[in-house]
């Protein structure tokens, strides 16, 4: 079996509030082995985004541990967490959240300015990926000038421009017609296949779910099933 | 990277509230820009007082200064006419250690053609051996036995329509017929008001008003410039009821007035760049909240703290720079409408000896008045220096008003911000 990407360790989390103690996540213990395409399901409010926060170091656990890629990311600095995001992580959110006065191109952009890539190199990657999800003439346009598949293409460029290990999408075809639905997951197996990389995507869609190769069910909290 | 582009196209699709915040700016920025302008304009003309001024070491003169308060008609009229001395005083100071030479003066309020001036009866030689002499621009100083000789300043030749060797009828008072004077000279100070005047013999301008063996003032040249204050408290001690001058005094008078009218001024522009700099915090925290999601996502994507600030920091500093040099080209507009209205209040008839302003007391009647008077209607110069002071202070006002909002812009937490709607 190939090796562990993400080893989560007994997390919980409790929000606070005001005077009440909200629990999110309830000793959950996770392991998703490089490469594979994780569904994660359960009915709102059951955790689902919390549990995909944390594994992306954008949220700390209350209690438990959390290794990707052989680090343990809870005891990373908000500083080192940004890093961890930048390189180890590629985020797809459910409404694409696409810069809106930036291009389709300079969204891909964003990342490789970030890593501090020289501009020709940035502008060369960035149309690589817009071209492997199909967008290469629509480079110059700005996300409303796009439909909604085009923009979660879009947002899936950009979750792989620094090659992520991971790439976390929450709810990524919600928002999305079938086709477009289909569109996208085609693109997640073509690049889990070419590139080895592991995808963990909350939904709710039987599109979605057929893809995967692990689904896992969160209720109040807790892992159900595997 | 990515910021400047960001920013510029944040500022452009918010046009109106950008050209608001801006201007906020704009109205410090032009303030200061125009004081900038007036201070390098009034140290130019005060270096050119200076120089005007340092002929004379020491200026010795009556203690009560005019013998009529009538003064000039017009904005550039006479000074009254100051009160005497005797002559023999030139005598005594002379005799005074340190002194180098003495050049007796009769200055007298007169009439040239019907103008009120300026005359000034001098003593040929010991005056330019005193002053270093005048600026002449055509033909020559007074001759020493140059009696019915006049030399006149060019604004008031241009003024009477005159050319050099033509006559002029010199009176005392305002009685049409006067003596004939044949022009021998131009000079030129680079101050109109100093040019309206006219340098005569000593003799001649005595014999205008009939006031044989009386001065107005000595003129005095020490033998080193740096024992000029011990000399001239030699002077006051030996010599009762004198006014004891020294330009350097005045100058310095001059330029403290100059110092307070700064203050003045830049009070109120930094109170007014101090609450365009408010409209700036208002506008960034209004921009960082409506786009808290945007900075979730660039949070969630990798985007450091510092990269977050980058951001927001840029866009404030582009306000500033937007402010800054709207604010230059509304100040240098400003700098050049200047003279035209303090021109305008000439024409009006207020004349800057007779104005009363509120700095004048500070500063002694005479000369220190008359220096006090230029630097008031100095005209703006706009330097390059001034220009990129504003600019960089329009930036400055934008970062450190951009300081706070971005600062916390950097701080929300990625969930939080991503959550936001
Ligand atoms: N920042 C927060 N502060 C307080 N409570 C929170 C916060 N984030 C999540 N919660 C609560 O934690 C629980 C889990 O939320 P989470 O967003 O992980 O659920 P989810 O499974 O993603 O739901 P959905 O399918 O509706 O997106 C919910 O009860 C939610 O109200
Ligand atoms: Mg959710």
């Amino acid at each position: 079996m190939s090796k562990l990407i993400v080893r989560a360790i007994d997390l919980s989390k409790v929000y606070r509030r005001g005077k009440v103690n909200v629990p999110a996540l309830n000793n959950v213990n996770l392991q998703v082995s490089s490469g594979e395409i994780v569904g994660i399901m359960g009915p709102s409010g059951s955790g689902k985004t919390t549990l995909l926060n944390i594994i992306g170091g954008l949220d700390k656990p209350t209690l438990g541990k959390i290794f990707v890629d052989g680090v343990d990311i809870t005891s990373l600095n908000e500083k080192d967490l940004a890093d961890y995001r930048l390189k180890k992580v590629g985020f797809v959110f459910q409404f694409y959240n696409l810069i809106p006065i930036l291009t389709a191109l300079e969204n891909v952009e964003i990342p490789l300015a970030l890593m501090g890539a020289p501009k020709d190199e940035r502008r060369e990657r960035a149309l690589n990926l817009l071209r492997m999800v199909g967008l290469e003439n629509r480079a110059d346009h700005k996300p409303d000038e796009l439909s909604g598949g085009e923009q979660q293409r879009v947002a899936i460029a950009r979750a792989l421009a620094n090659n992520p290990s991971i790439v976390l999408a929450d709810e990524p075809t919600g928002d999305l017609d079938s086709k477009s639905a289909m569109a996208f997951m085609k693109i997640v197996r073509d690049l889990n296949r070419r590139n080895d990389q592991t995808f963990i995507i909350v939904t709710h869609d039987p599109l979605v779910v057929e893809q995967c190769t692990k689904i896992y069910t969160i209720r109040d909290g807790r892992i159900e099933s595997a | 990277m990515f910021s400047w582009s960001l920013a510029v196209r944040n500022l452009k699709r918010r046009r109106l509230r950008t050209a608001l915040t801006a201007s906020g700016i704009v109205v410090g920025i032009s303030m200061m820009f125009i004081l900038l302008s007036l201070v390098s304009g009034m140290e130019t003309q005060a270096r050119s007082l200076a120089r005007a001024l340092g002929g004379a070491d020491i200026t010795v003169s009556n203690s009560t200064s005019f013998r009529d308060r009538m003064g000039g008609g017009g904005f550039f009229g006479a000074l009254p006419s100051p009160s005497t001395l005797d002559a023999s005083i030139a005598e005594t100071i002379s005799g005074i250690p340190g002194v180098y030479a003495v050049s007796p003066q009769f200055s007298l309020s007169g009439s040239i053609n019907g103008r009120r001036v300026t005359v000034y009866g001098v003593e040929p030689a010991s005056y330019e051996i005193v002053t270093g002499g005048l600026n002449i621009v055509e033909g020559r100083f007074l001759s020493e036995n140059g009696d019915g000789e006049i030399v006149m300043g060019k604004a008031l030749m241009d003024f009477l329509n005159l050319t050099l060797g033509q006559t002029v009828s010199l009176s005392a008072g305002q009685e049409e017929e006067g003596r004939i004077f044949t022009v021998v000279g131009v000079f030129e100070t680079g101050m109109i008001f100093q040019e309206y005047a006219g340098y005569v013999t000593l003799a001649d301008a005595q014999n205008i008003t009939g006031e044989h063996g009386l001065l107005t003032q000595i003129l005095v040249k020490c033998e080193d410039p740096s024992i000029v204050s011990d000399v001239a408290s030699l002077i006051s001690s030996t010599v009762p009821d004198v006014r004891v001058t020294t330009p350097t005094a005045t100058i310095q008078q001059a330029s403290q007035m100059l110092n307070t009218l700064t203050m003045f001024f830049a009070t109120i522009g930094l109170v007014a760049l101090f609450a365009g700099s408010f409209g700036v915090i208002n506008t960034m925290i209004m921009s960082i909240t409506e786009r808290t999601r945007e900075i979730g996502v660039l949070k969630a994507i990798g985007a450091k703290n510092h990269d977050i600030m980058k951001i927001f920091l840029v866009e404030s500093l582009l306000i500033g720079l937007i402010g800054g040099g709207v604010g230059v080209a509304v100040g240098s507009i400003l700098a050049y409408v200047f003279p035209m209205l303090t021109s305008g209040l000439f024409a009006a008839g207020a004349s800057p000896f007779g104005m009363r302003n509120p700095f004048s007391s500070a500063v002694n009647p005479g000369l220190g008045g008359r220096a006090a008077s230029t630097i008031m209607f100095a005209t703006p110069a706009i330097t390059p220096l001034n220009i990129a002071i504003c600019f960089s202070l329009g930036a400055l006002v934008g970062i450190l008003a951009g300081l706070y909002p971005a600062w916390r812009a950097s701080r929300m937490k990625p969930v939080e911000a991503l959550r936001h709607v």
